[in-house]
């Protein structure tokens, strides 16, 4: 028997018993549908939290007060007894293949302009911040270049700071109140929108200088680096490293790179797409479970059929092809339908939920495939193997 | 016919093919195991965070410095304010009716060292009403003492994991420690806790509040914790604390309270989607084990067309044989949703031994759901066959032979 006519047997015996085979199809199909959608619905917020941090730029050393071990907030960023000064800032800012640096210090304050007020985030920057932190500037400009440590009080808006305050006025060149301070307006910063939960629009940016003394601080909260392309990563964090070792004497701050921080992250997004997927398995099993049902109960129903092949001369080799041909038939059958489903529906959903964005991995696709194919061969090949080690006389008599 | 013959005879039917009713009991069994153990592992975790909440004390409010505009996002959690809480403020709170304790917090961080030892460490300052506020317990020694907070003595107490770091098995009481740039002496040592939301209370040293403030050379308060009298008492609380801190901060609102029923309601709901979502996934299997039925009853319909069709030889009439039918994958699904219970029990088990700390616990609405849905399943995919059953005309059907 050649395997093209083995391969025919199979689908006839299928077509043949039309019902059943669809329903044992669909039931791999729903499975693999499972799979293929929360998968795509798992990389497709994997993807989009990813490039919520990316939007910052990939090139970023962030340094930190105070030294931690582990992952999570130290409370040196809120007070510390060795603090990490603008004047470090400037200090990495020298290093070679270092692009921009940006002294940051971060809190919370109310703008006012003639009667309208709003609290919003203010953060104190310093003017590289649109260049490393990959901002654009809509109206106006950016701080501009003063010294750091004796900054001019200028200000520039978020968007929605500026629409709440200013509505359709200009406010370049304005004078406003940033927690009982004098600033001038002298930009307004592009639509950036939420990252996280935050509202990066709802805020205020002044001098480092500025901020530090209107919150009564010594210690930066962070210091962002931008590096170039081409530098050698590690090279680079050493140099930071020895660098702030001269200037403090110890090791009492915390070096992160956004390589570090993407990396975990995403390891983690995979996870749980991977448990995702592995919950959608579940049914998968089950309809590996329905698969070796219907062989078995087809194998005993075909047992003339078996005796019949066998006495006109096929070998068990060939039963056992025969079986084991029609699981995976079906089971790639019902693979492919539940992939057609998935993909659909995944792409369906969105469309109807943009929010949600959902994208096919082809990995996943094929995983799914395979495994299907996979699931069909292990359940044949126990009603397959029972088939083939039928006695033809036996089997024959059966009729 | 009554129900117990109906009963019988399925019961007979299903034990004269052995492997295929396993087969389907297994599919079952499998799909109501994921969806129980799935409920149950989503009701550890909610379980987990209350208690984790609970550890935080009763009643608490938590003031924070700071305000954003935009209601339900996040709070300002972190950063700083152009006009500070401060311990003023706190002493002021603590006058009210409403509200039984104050603890205020300073966080910062520091080294602390002893000899040639060091640690670098977070450093909370705060005065000892924190002590039952946070419900701690101490290992050693005594906590921070009563008097007045806005002296600071040199004095201060180390969380477990701290003292084992610097002191390993010696007893530190008495001795003097150096925080930052200043001296103080060890009075007590905190009781093993873990950790809680985030800050791991071994891995600290707690100092007055004056104290902290005069190290990290600041005037303002990371937070307050507010205890209120009792339940009722919460949300006055919570208003008296804003007017207060209005009057006295010129007439500008300037800080977020969060209270602890608020935020543990936040978690839960989080929690309780994700549980149902979780679970749902897992209920995909359900379906597919009730295709499975649906498959394999119409191919037992098929095979007893005889038997059908003498039984309506016999005087039964279509409806009965309808019943039969029904009932068959009725008890299939319900042996099903009996050994997946029986799964999920030992999944749950084992996973308790292997990991104690975490509760996992299988709710009683979960099992309940999952039968229910499982005989759903059962029900709906046999209404198929039954019908085809039902629908045979018994002349023909006897003819086949």
């Amino acid at each position: 028997m050649l395997i093209n006519d083995s391969a025919k047997q199979a689908i006839h015996a299928l077509a043949s018993q039309r019902m059943r085979s669809f329903l044992t199809a669909l039931g791999i199909a729903v499975g693999i549908a499972a799979v293929v959608l929360l998968t795509s619905i798992g990389e497709g917020i994997h993807k989009f939290v990813l490039s919520e941090f990316t939007q910052f730029g990939t090139n970023l050393i962030a340094v930190t007060p105070g030294k931690t071990t582990t992952v999570g907030m130290s409370g040196a960023v809120i007070s510390n007894v060795r603090p990490l000064s603008i004047d470090d800032a400037l200090a990495l800012g020298r290093i070679p293949k270092i692009l921009g640096v940006v002294p940051f210090v971060q809190g919370n304050a109310s703008t006012e302009f003639g009667k309208h007020g709003r609290r919003t985030y203010v953060f104190g920057v310093g003017p590289e911040a649109p260049k490393v932190w990959q901002m654009k500037v809509a109206m106006g400009r950016f701080l501009p270049d003063d010294d750091p440590r004796a900054s001019r009080a200028f200000a520039v808006l978020g968007d929605k700071v500026m629409r709440e305050l200013f509505g359709i006025v200009n406010p370049l060149g304005r004078r406003i109140r940033i927690g009982g301070r004098r600033f001038r307006v002298i930009g307004v910063m592009e639509s950036k929108g939420q990252m996280l939960g935050f509202d990066l629009d709802d805020a205020v940016y002044i001098p480092t200088a500025r901020a530090l003394a209107m919150f009564d601080r010594e210690s930066l909260m962070e210091i962002d680096l931008l590096y170039a392309a081409t530098g050698r990563l590690t090279k680079i964090v050493k140099k930071v490293r020895s660098l702030l070792m001269d200037r403090h004497g110890t090791e009492d701050f915390t070096i992160t790179t956004q390589e570090q921080m993407l990396d975990v992250l995403g390891s983690v997004l995979d996870i749980l797409t991977m448990a995702v997927g592995a919950l959608g398995g579940i049914s998968l099993l089950v309809g590996g479970v329905g698969i070796l049902t219907i062989m078995t109960i087809s194998v005993n129903e075909r047992k003339a059929e078996i005796g019949l092949l066998r006495a006109i001369g096929a070998r068990r080799g060939q039963i056992l092809t025969l079986f084991i041909g029609e699981a995976v038939v079906l089971s790639g059958i019902g693979g492919f339908a539940g992939l057609m489903i998935g993909a659909g529906g995944a792409w369906i959903l969105g469309g109807i939920v943009p929010a949600l964005p959902t994208h096919t991995s082809w990995q996943y696709v094929v995983l799914a495939e395979t495994l299907a194919v996979l699931i069909g061969l292990l359940a044949g090949v126990l009603p397959a193997h029972r088939a083939a080690s039928l006695n033809p006389i036996e089997a024959l008599r059966a009729e | 016919m009554k129900i117990q013959d109906v009963i019988q005879f399925s019961v007979k039917a299903l034990s004269g093919y052995t492997i295929r009713t396993f087969l389907m009991i297994l599919a079952m069994a499998i799909g109501v195991a994921s969806v129980i153990l799935l409920t149950a592992m989503g009701e550890g975790a909610r379980v987990f965070v209350t208690r984790e909440f609970s550890s935080l004390g009763t009643y608490i409010l938590i003031v924070l410095p700071g305000r954003s505009e935009t209601t339900g996002g996040p709070p300002p959690l972190l950063g700083e304010t152009p006009r500070e809480l401060t311990l003023e403020d706190v002493l002021f709170l603590a006058r009210s009716s409403v509200i039984r304790r104050v603890a205020p917090i300073t966080v910062g961080s520091a080294p602390v060292s002893w000899k040639h030892r060091e640690r670098e460490v977070t450093i909370l300052g705060s005065t000892e009403t924190l002590f039952d506020i946070r419900q701690l317990s101490m290992a050693q020694g005594s906590f921070l003492p009563a008097g007045d907070p806005t002296r600071g003595s040199g004095v201060c107490v180390l969380g477990y994991k701290l003292k084992k770091e610097i002191f390993g098995n010696q007893s530190p009481l008495g001795e003097w420690v150096r925080i930052g740039d200043r001296r103080f002496r060890i009075i007590g040592v905190l009781a093993k806790k873990g950790q809680s939301l985030g800050l791991d209370m071994g891995d600290v040293a707690i100092v007055p509040v004056a104290s902290a403030q005069a190290l990290f050379n600041t005037s303002g308060l990371f937070r307050v914790l507010v205890q209120a009298n009792g339940r009722n008492a919460v949300q006055k609380a919570k208003k008296t604390i804003l007017s207060e801190i209005r009057k006295r901060h010129e007439g500008e609102d300037d800080v977020t309270v969060i209270t602890q029923d608020a935020l543990l309601s936040t978690f839960d709901r989080i929690l309780l989607a994700m549980t149902l979502s979780v679970a749902g996934i897992a209920a995909i299997s359900l379906s597919v084990a009730g295709i499975l039925i649906m498959n394999v009853m119409l191919i037992a319909v098929s095979q007893r067309t005889t038997e059908v069709g003498l039984l309506r030889a016999v005087g039964a009439t279509s409806s009965q044989i309808h019943r039969i039918f029904l009932a068959e994958s009725a008890i299939l699904s319900l042996i099903g949703a009996a050994f997946g219970i029986i799964l999920a029990f030992l999944g749950t088990w084992g996973i308790s031994r292997g990991y104690p700390d975490f509760p996992v616990t299988v709710p009683a609405w979960a099992l309940g759901a999952a039968v229910f849905v499982a005989l759903l399943t059962g029900l709906i995919f046999g209404v198929l066959p039954a019908k085809r059953a039902a629908r045979l005309d018994p002349v023909q059907a006897l003819s086949r032979r």
